[in-house]
């Protein structure tokens, strides 16, 4: 974990949990949903208590990794006797790191402080009530997605849509290709600014990049970008794109680096390097059009993508 | 991955060190000790010249110890490069979008 990756995840995609001004992210929402409302309004009592901002998010993040109520509890009292030096340092492994920890661990670290904390050493006593949770949502079952045809996501629905296509992923979309939820009549040719520099930057790679305006004629509707995006995303392959304020009004670039599902909820973790931030973005937020978690609120809306090719 | 690659290009890792490396890092074998005596080769013989790559190699390397790790490390390596690539390329495309919509 990174100091740059304390989350901003407000925006119309998060909600302030009852009585309490602070704002929990869609994935934390989603776990706490499964808690009884005791243990919710203790959470509430604890963020409330917690002594800083650092100390909030490491417990959002303790909860949207699925922990238990008394292991969150526990958490929160260990980490309320640090300052957020200490707290950092206790969730966070570097290369200080036993040589024993394994790639997945560590990954799973980077995302969950609760689990970094115990394997630095840290020692959770949770109480032994056991709060009962409600069931799960089932988990997305990846093979029964590939069978479905293809129909992309929508924000309103409960699916979430294929995240691997049988079809060739990415291939040159014609120029007025037909889109469901295109909101205007095909019309005029996409005007490609800046596929080129990308795909010169990951020549070596082996790498093609093609872009696309979004919600304009001729040019991709944002829920059929969303869904590519989503696609490329979800084999590991960084999608750069282009927010404004406004479809055709291309004001600043950034990079969506990686995708985290959790239940039926996808987020998007997106660095904009000319602010120097990294924030996570709920899908609906993206397809809401309305507002995203960076400082500067103009760049509200997703604008242009840039998808990625296999080179031939 | 970002605090890496802010510690790479403090040692001076270009972006054709990163291609290399992502580039020959898919060529490592399946199983997790073999996986893990390429990386360690692969950062002495290639990557000697260069601490700060050698040291992340050499720190990844260790951490290998199933078989399950070998593609998950080839992927971040790739992204490594990959994300340092487009970073960058971001910079350079920005200065093709209107000057009245930046």
């Amino acid at each position: 974990m990174s100091r740059a990756s304390t989350t901003k995840t407000e925006g119309r995609g998060s909600k302030a949990s009852p009585a309490s001004s602070v704002v929990l992210s869609k994935e934390a929402q989603a776990q706490l949903s499964r808690w009884p409302a005791t243990a919710q309004r203790l959470l509430t009592e604890l963020l409330e208590d917690a002594a800083s901002d650092l100390q909030r998010e490491l417990l959002q993040r303790a909860v949207a990794a699925g922990h238990t109520p008394n292991e969150v509890h526990a958490f929160a009292d260990q980490l309320r006797a640090m300052g957020d030096d200490d707290a950092f340092t206790a969730c966070t492994l570097d290369e200080s790191a036993p040589s024993d920890y394994t790639v997945a661990q560590l990954l799973r670290a980077e995302a969950d402080p609760l689990y970094a904390f115990e394997l630095k050493g840290g020692t959770l006593e949770p109480s032994d009530d056991e709060v009962p949770l409600a069931k799960p949502p089932p988990p997305v079952d990846l093979n029964a997605l590939k069978r479905r045809p293809s129909s992309g996501f929508v924000a309103d629905s409960n699916d979430v849509g294929p995240l691997i296509r049988e079809e060739p992923t990415f291939t040159r979309r014609p120029a007025a290709a037909s889109e469901p939820h295109a909101p205007f009549s095909s019309g005029g040719t996409p005007s490609a600014m800046i596929e080129d520099v990308f795909s010169e930057a990951t020549r070596a790679l082996g790498l093609e990049w093609q872009e696309s305006e979004v919600d304009v004629p001729g040019g991709l509707s944002l829920e059929t970008a969303i869904s590519d995006s989503a696609v490329a995303l979800s084999e590991g392959l960084p999608v750069p794109l282009a927010l404004g304020a406004a479809p055709g009004k291309s004001g600043r670039l950034v990079l969506a680096i990686q995708l985290s599902v959790s239940g039926h909820n996808r987020a998007w973790q997106l660095y904009d390097p000319f602010s120097n931030e990294l924030v996570w973005a709920n899908e609906r937020d993206l397809l809401n059009r309305n507002e995203l978690p960076f400082s500067n609120k103009v760049f509200r809306r997703v604008t242009r993508v840039v998808l990625p090719s296999r080179r031939r | 991955m970002l605090d890496e690659l802010d510690e790479l290009r403090r040692g001076h890792v270009t972006q054709r060190h990163l291609d290399d490396c992502a580039r020959t890092m898919r060529r490592l074998d399946g199983s997790a000790k073999a996986a893990a005596h390429g990386i360690r080769q692969i950062a002495e013989t290639e990557f000697a010249a260069l601490p700060a790559l050698h040291a992340l190699l050499r720190r990844w390397a260790v951490r290998v110890k199933s078989d399950a790790d070998v593609p998950l490390l080839v992927a971040h390596f790739e992204r490594l490069a990959l994300v340092s690539a487009l970073t960058s390329a971001l910079h350079r495309a920005a200065e093709r979008l209107p000057r009245s919509l930046r």
